[in-house]
């Protein structure tokens, strides 16, 4: 937890903020919508999972700066593959769910991820319960900063 | 992406895993994805229109400049823009309503407004104001605009991206600040609804 402190600072600036949400929403306004109208990033987020994922791709293509073309391709394809699938055998439609295929469709595409690998980290995280380690009463504070 | 059905709690693992894997790979920062989120976290909201709105109304002089550049009155409370991306008020008179749309996708003028409501990116309404403008505000929110005012539709794009000014209500003569923001709502702004009624 040493790094805690190099965490950056919250969007002070109306102008910084104002800048980098004009960058989101330049990219995320020639993408498609879904069946229910759904549009990336202005709808609400539903789970935390969603904002978590579309803010991964956000960031991976301003740090790899891959052409954008390449993802919008991607979630295109998963959208048409859904819609084409057979209503009884496919998930129920979630916008975001195709969002982060599109983000695995590309990072693999990189070379920076394998599905398999992906696979067995995905099995590792569901085999953790989700309170491992805080699985019981802490009745006591975990820090104090005396008066001095 | 497989086909096999997911559960909220086999894709939450997904992208958590996923996320721990890009990191590692350099891809991003967890400072990175979080301040990504923030952006979207901490909306600046309708309250910094609503500003812009009672200061128009309380100092003429803010009120010309405004629609002169509106981009530039706004710097001057704060409310950030892009360059090539401009703000424009549009005034609301005793003859002319104003209402807003983006006919193609859903820009809005999100410095000054916030996050647009579900409804304003519903084709639906995109599609409707456009055509039989009076009528969509009357039977969609139920705001009467009189006949003898005209109802101008303008359509936002990302470079730019008009709201609506709306009128003074009678009555609020020597009203403070707060007593006049609490008049401004969202759907006034958009041009879809009028300011609260003065108490």
């Amino acid at each position: 937890m040493a790094t805690a402190t190099t965490l950056p600072p919250p969007y002070t600036d109306p102008a910084e903020l104002s800048r980098a949400r004009a960058a989101v929403e330049q990219l995320v306004c020639g993408l498609p919508g879904g069946p229910t109208g759904a549009t990336a990033g202005q709808d609400g987020f539903e789970h935390p999972w969603e904002i978590r994922s579309f803010a991964m791709a956000v960031a991976a293509h301003e740090r790899l700066g891959f052409d954008w073309a390449e993802f919008q391709g991607a979630l295109v394809a998963s959208i048409e593959a859904w819609e084409g699938a057979d209503p009884a055998t496919r998930g129920p439609w979630s916008y975001y769910a195709h969002w982060v295929a599109a983000l695995e469709a590309v990072m693999a595409a990189s070379g920076l991820l394998e599905d398999a690998a992906l696979e067995v980290r995905t099995q590792d995280v569901l085999a953790v319960p989700a309170n491992r380690d805080h699985h019981e009463a802490h009745l006591e504070p975990i820090a104090v900063d005396p008066a001095s | 992406m497989s086909d096999k059905i997911r559960t909220q709690e086999e894709i939450a693992a997904r992208v958590k895993a996923l996320e721990s894997m890009l990191i590692e790979q350099g891809v991003m920062t967890t400072q990175a994805i979080d301040r990504m989120v923030e952006i979207y976290e901490h909306e600046v909201g309708p309250q910094l229109g609503a500003k812009a709105v009672v200061k128009a109304w309380t100092d003429p002089a803010f009120r010309e400049r405004l629609l002169a550049d509106t981009t530039e009155a706004c710097q001057e409370l704060g409310i950030g823009g892009l360059q090539g991306e401009d703000l424009v008020a549009l005034e609301n008179t005793d003859t002319v309503h104003n209402v807003i749309v983006c006919t193609l996708c859903s820009c809005y003028p999100w410095p000054v407004l916030g996050l647009p409501p579900n409804w304003y990116k519903d084709p639906q309404y995109r599609a409707a104001i456009t055509r039989e403008p009076r009528k969509v505000l009357r039977e969609a929110f139920s705001f009467e605009v009189p006949e003898s005012v005209e109802v101008r539709v303008w359509d936002s794009s990302s470079e730019m991206r008009y709201w609506v000014l709306p009128q003074r209500p009678a009555g609020t003569e020597g009203w403070t600040e707060e007593q006049l923001l609490a008049l401004v709502t969202r759907e006034s702004m958009i041009g879809v609804g009028p300011v609260a009624e003065a108490a």
